[in-house]
């Protein structure tokens, strides 16, 4: 089973989110009682879903439930597949064949983990393993599909060949409304989270965010704007080229693009190459091409830039996103998708719909400090209130409870705590 | 002996109702369909997920209708509009019925957005449970005052009007029956959520009892 990294303890985030609301979480466990749970993904390391895996199975099970992390494996084949799927359910133009779905088939019937009789919940996570619950038609526990992408420009053929398999779940769980579709099953909104105390999040002193920038050959000389995305068409990263040299003909600034592929991201190399073309010799422009568990490299980089920027032309939530309203950094980003849940535009950042307004907003935040402080102040709160690991813990308890009821009802008591004079 | 006061809280889990609208139109369609937890979601529960923070309109309607339809005019009727004032969530219903119906009638063209734009009515499954943490005196209300969640204050400020259908708060109803407090029960059913947000409304809470401890 791959190894989570996760330490902490649920307690460990009371100083953070409050006490009174770590023990509501534990009591809601504790009427869900001693659950078993078993999660599937496509990978063990890098991307969103591997990340958030890694604290909340620990966590879980901190509470006394039994989870399981298991992968579905395949070939390059079924990797390339899935990336076209991943790709057309953005709206991606992709061709596919018949062949192709047949191999996708062949290749979940041969290598999906197998789910044992006594789980009370499965979860599935993004179209790699959908087609698994076909091989389960007569079984008695609750299965949840997590989709973790934009399905809102979703390629007909593609969705019309999973949405089959989508409708065989209990629930289905969505980042946004504006992913939801046509299904008769419940369709839940539950954001991602981010963990501030991982590496990726916990505080850094600013001799460990110079050390760190050293290390990687970013002078903090000038301000800095900076990107972290995937090296992938779909987050912009020429756009955000583009912009910087607008804003580089107001203020002496650098940009930096930090990024890197997953294992299950055959393209990232190609783009790599692309936008190092692009930025040519340009002293400003550092493109950093990271390893999966860059967490306080990340972390560092946040920390030094003066606005973060998510230029993306398509995009699941944003957690990027997240973690720089976190460090409490004012954040400019495309108004698409999840970007315009998270930032409360002229309040906590600012959402733009062209280079030339990703510019414009850097100009004015870069003009305007005390501005750019009271948003990532008011960004910082955001996050604390509703985007850290206890709130999507909670949110999944209270999944699991919904799927476990009998009846539609709206407004359910669960039964009473004894009290113990 | 005051029979003791149970601290409760809700947590609900949002779900898509499969209602959206793009226009007025489409929009007191919803108003008119929706499940009434909806209602209670995008009205009641907004106080909850804003009140850290400082936007202009406090409930999910008004700032849909004035920041993406951009009707400024109905936007400010339906942010002046005070949930608070029902106890019954269809009379909520029928009275936002009431004010976008009277503007879609004096309206002749409806602007119609995209539908990642698209007001997406959604509903929340709540669910009621008792913390375990039950006060019989203004000390021991304090300390749990203290420490209980957003979420538990929420729920008795805000919420147990609804489910019990009285225009007070039920923390406000205990300090005037059984601790015989009507005066510290009016003030705190006073403090307005729409001035505070729910930490500050905690400590007004607290600094209120210090006040009726001494």
């Amino acid at each position: 089973m791959p190894s989570s990294n996760n330490k902490h303890h649920l307690k460990d985030y009371a100083p953070i989110v409050t006490a009174g609301v770590i023990n509501e979480i534990e009591e809601l466990a504790r009427l869900l009682g001693p659950a078993k749970i078993v999660n599937v993904n496509s990978t063990k390391e890098g991307g969103g879903v591997a990340e958030i895996l890694g604290w909340f199975i620990p966590i879980l099970e901190d509470l006394g439930m039994t989870v399981e992390w298991k992968v579905i494996t395949g070939n390059t084949e079924f990797f390339t597949i899935t990336k076209k799927f991943h790709n057309a359910l953005h709206g991606q133009p992709e061709e596919f064949t018949q062949e192709m779905f047949d191999s996708y088939l062949d290749n979940v019937g041969k290598n999906a983990p197998p789910i044992p009789d006594d789980a009370d919940f499965v979860v599935i996570h993004d179209p790699q393993p959908v087609a698994m619950i076909a091989q389960y038609p007569n079984r008695s526990n609750r299965w949840a599909w997590r989709c973790h992408i934009d399905l809102s420009e979703a390629d007909l053929r593609v969705w019309g060949f999973l949405r089959p398999f989508v409708e065989r779940y209990d629930g289905a769980v969505f980042h946004l409304p504006q992913y939801t579709k046509n299904l008769m099953s419940p369709q839940f909104i539950l954001p991602p989270a981010i963990d501030p105390l991982a590496p990726k999040n916990e505080e850094l002193t600013d001799d460990e965010v110079t050390a760190i920038l050293y290390r990687l050959g970013v002078p903090r000389d000038k301000r800095i704007i900076l990107q972290v995305a995937r090296f992938d068409r779909l987050k912009d990263p020429f756009g955000a080229i583009r912009a910087f040299k607008l804003v580089r003909s107001w203020y002496d600034c650098r940009l930096i693009l930090a990024g890197g592929s997953a294992t299950d991201d055959p393209e990232g190399q190609a783009v790599l190459a692309e936008i190092t073309d692009m930025a040519g010799d340009d002293p400003d422009i550092h493109i950093l091409n990271l390893p999966p568990d860059s967490h306080r490299e990340i972390n560092a980089l946040q920390r030094a830039a003066a606005v973060v920027i998510q230029n993306s032309r398509r995009e699941g939530f944003g957690l990027t996103v997240t973690e720089a309203m976190w460090k409490a950094k004012p954040v400019v980003g495309t108004d698409i998708g999840g970007i315009r849940h998270q930032i409360i535009h002229g309040t906590s950042g600012f959402l733009i719909h062209s280079v030339e307004g990703l510019a414009y907003r850097i100009r004015q935040l870069f003009g305007n400090p005390e501005m750019a402080r009271r948003f990532g102040i008011q960004a910082r709160e955001y996050v604390r209130n509703n985007l850290l690991v206890p709130h999507h813990i909670r949110r999944w308890l209270l999944v699991f409870h919904s799927l476990k009821q009998k009846g539609n009802d709206d407004l359910i008591t669960l039964p009473p705590h004894e009290i113990t004079e | 002996m005051a029979k003791p006061f149970h601290f409760y809280t809700e947590q609900g889990i949002v779900y898509y109702s499969g209602y959206k609208a793009d226009n007025l139109r489409s929009l007191l369609t919803g108003l008119r369909g929706v499940p009434s937890s909806s209602i209670f979601y995008h009205l009641y529960h907004s106080l909850l997920r804003r009140h850290f923070t400082t936007t202009d309109y406090m409930n999910d309607f008004a700032q849909w209708v004035w920041g993406v339809l951009w009707q400024k005019t109905l936007g400010e009727k339906l942010a002046s509009f005070d949930p608070l004032e029902f106890t019954r969530l269809r009379d909520a219903r029928a009275r936002l019925i009431e004010i976008v119906d009277a503007y879609v009638g004096e309206t002749e063209y409806f602007l119609r957005v995209s539908e990642e734009q698209a007001f997406y009515f959604l509903c929340i499954k709540s669910f009621v449970y008792p913390l375990g943490v039950q006060v019989s005196t203004l000390p021991e209300l304090m300390q749990a005052i203290q420490i209980i969640s957003p979420h538990s204050l929420f729920y008795h400020l805000i919420e147990s009007r609804l489910r019990l259908r009285e225009p007070s708060n039920d923390l406000s109803d205990w300090l005037k029956t059984e601790l015989d407090m009507p005066d510290l029960a009016v003030t705190i059913n006073a403090f307005s959520p729409y001035e505070y947000n729910l930490e500050e409304l905690r400590n007004k809470i607290m600094a209120a009892i210090q006040d009726a401890i001494k």
